[in-house]
């Protein structure tokens, strides 16, 4: 990689790496990654029930 | 008969009114035609088409139909693996992924009776939205020839809006599906996640990865979605929801349906006729007696962050070999993404993941309690010229990439099914879009919604003029 690519991807993650730092500043120790399916599951299933 | 639509061919040759055979030489005789300019193919499989069609033809005579798809010719993006067929990705390598079996979307169509053409273009690795490639060549936009098709499954939309097939399979990491599907006055469906199976494709994000169909109409893209959707034990991501008829609700119209327009972040620095494309529908949906109303989205940036955190973590990951081993072989913008996403520490990628879970309950539980379904621009503004993916600095190009994306990004992250429908044209000509998102294994009402407004606005009837 190139030191202009060096560069750019440096600058690029330090700008991601900082957005992950606030959104999850208050994030709880109970949410998991496989929070992600039951949400969609639960989602339509709550969908289903109301309708 | 290039210029049918795959439910009117599929219908003719159960009729009788044309054969398996007929419509492939069609096809191919439109491949050979046009596909030097539009470059939407990378590997052209005319023995097999043909042989599958002689076989269908056979059985049609007898009598004998393997189902709704029994002779309608397909192409598929380079991405899938169909067995006999080498699977580039996009990248230098003709062999570059390899599978035991085909990708099961695949297998499913070709069981349904579709025909193989071929293998499609797209953007190396999938890896960017405007569809340009410097090793299968830059894939022309069908209704403007020097202007990107949309990427990354470029050749998908490209194929399809030309007529070299009557409907194709895309992927849609960041938008890979919708956005080609907007540059090209077609219809794409990314579904949700989980919804199709990944088996058989090459992966780029495991998390953020779907698989959709590209067609020129709704009804075209519920019929495939029907026949691909449903549980696969090679997919542990698979869902075991039972798969509706999405045909069967098409009709049902649009009379008070609920249907959310975002007031923050997806009108922000549009081009103007994007913006009065999509206004445009949604009047179209109001007079249909839809229930049309502004409401503010949870900040949906947070989740564009998100997703790219993940999905450059996984790209890295699935793709280290080519990047430790031959990164000369990379165009230099696809390398930079990659190569970010070997910076990323695990802390982050685990964060992203469950910050992922918040957010989708978060948006589920909110947005759907006050609308039906979303409707919202998918492009920024029309198909840009070619140099726009191809001209300028690593970070140029970097950047002009994630504004083209920012509006379908964040749907992958949320894993929502999101459906790009045509919503008329530029004073240039090129295609406008408009992008209608539902509840979590709610493509029906999607589909619904996206075939009242096809109707209304009589699309359908216009090509692309190639010659």
């Amino acid at each position: 990689m190139s030191q202009d690519q060096d560069r750019i991807a440096q600058a690029e993650y330090a700008d991601l790496a900082a957005a992950m730092e606030r959104a999850a500043v208050d994030l709880g120790l109970t949410e998991e990654p496989s929070g992600f399916v039951a949400a969609l599951e639960d989602g339509a299933a709550g969908q289903e029930a109301a309708s | 008969m290039t210029d049918w639509t795959l439910v009117t061919l599929a219908e003719a040759i159960r009729r009788g009114q044309t054969s398996p055979v007929e419509a492939t030489e069609a096809c191919l005789g439109r491949i050979r035609r046009l596909d030097p300019k539009l470059r939407a193919f990378i590997t052209i499989d005319a023995e097999g088409a043909l042989r599958a069609a002689k076989e269908l033809e056979r059985e049609a005579t007898a009598g004998q139909w393997r189902g709704p798809l029994h002779g309608v010719p397909l192409a598929f993006k380079d991405l899938f693996h169909v067995r006999g067929l080498p699977t580039s990705c996009g990248t230098r390598t003709a062999e570059y992924f390899v599978s035991p079996h085909d990708s099961t979307a695949v297998a499913r169509l070709v069981a349904a009776g579709g025909i193989t053409l071929g293998k499609l273009n797209m953007t190396e690795l999938a890896m960017g939205p405007f569809g340009d490639n410097a090793h299968h060549g830059h894939v022309q936009n069908p209704w403007r020839a020097g202007h990107v098709a949309g990427g990354s499954s470029s050749g998908s939309g490209a194929a399809v809006a030309g007529g070299l097939a009557l409907g194709a399979l895309g992927s849609d990491t960041g938008g890979s599906i919708r956005l080609p599907a907007a540059c090209c006055g077609i219809v794409g469906l990314k579904p949700t996640y989980g919804r199709v199976s990944r088996a058989g494709v090459m992966p780029l994000s495991w998390s953020n990865d779907h698989i959709g169909p590209m067609t020129r109409t709704v009804r075209d893209a519920a019929l495939m979605l029907g026949i691909i959707a449903g549980r696969d034990p090679r997919d542990a991501t698979s869902s075991r929801r039972p798969v509706p008829d999405y045909a069967a609700g098409l009709e049902a119209g649009v009379s008070g349906l609920r249907v959310g327009v975002p007031e923050n972040f997806f009108f922000q620095g549009l081009d103007p006729e994007i913006e009065a494309g999509v206004r445009a529908a949604l009047r179209v949906l109001e007079g249909l007696g839809a229930r049309v109303a502004e409401l503010r989205l949870p900040d949906p940036q947070v989740m564009n962050d998100v997703c790219n955190v993940i999905a450059r973590s996984e790209g890295a990951a699935a793709h280290v070999r080519l990047a430790r081993e031959r990164p000369e072989e990379i165009q230099p913008v696809v390398r930079g993404r990659l190569e970010l996403g070997f910076r990323v520490p695990a802390h982050d990628y685990i964060q992203a993941l469950r910050l992922r879970a918040r957010l989708t309950r978060h948006f589920v539980t909110e947005v759907f309690a006050a609308a039906d379904v979303l409707v919202a621009p998918v492009i920024p503004e029309p198909a840009p010229p070619l140099t726009h993916a191809t001209d300028g600095s690593v970070g140029e190009l970097t950047t002009r990439q994630a504004r083209f994306a920012r509006l379908t990004r964040s749907f992958n992250g949320l894993g929502l099914p999101a459906l790009s429908v045509p919503g008329g044209f530029s004073r240039a000509g090129l295609p406008l879009a408009l992008q209608i998102v539902g509840r979590p294994f709610d493509e029906a009402t999607v589909l619904r919604v996206g075939y009242a407004h096809e109707q209304a606005a009589g699309w359908p009837a216009r090509r692309p003029t190639l010659g």
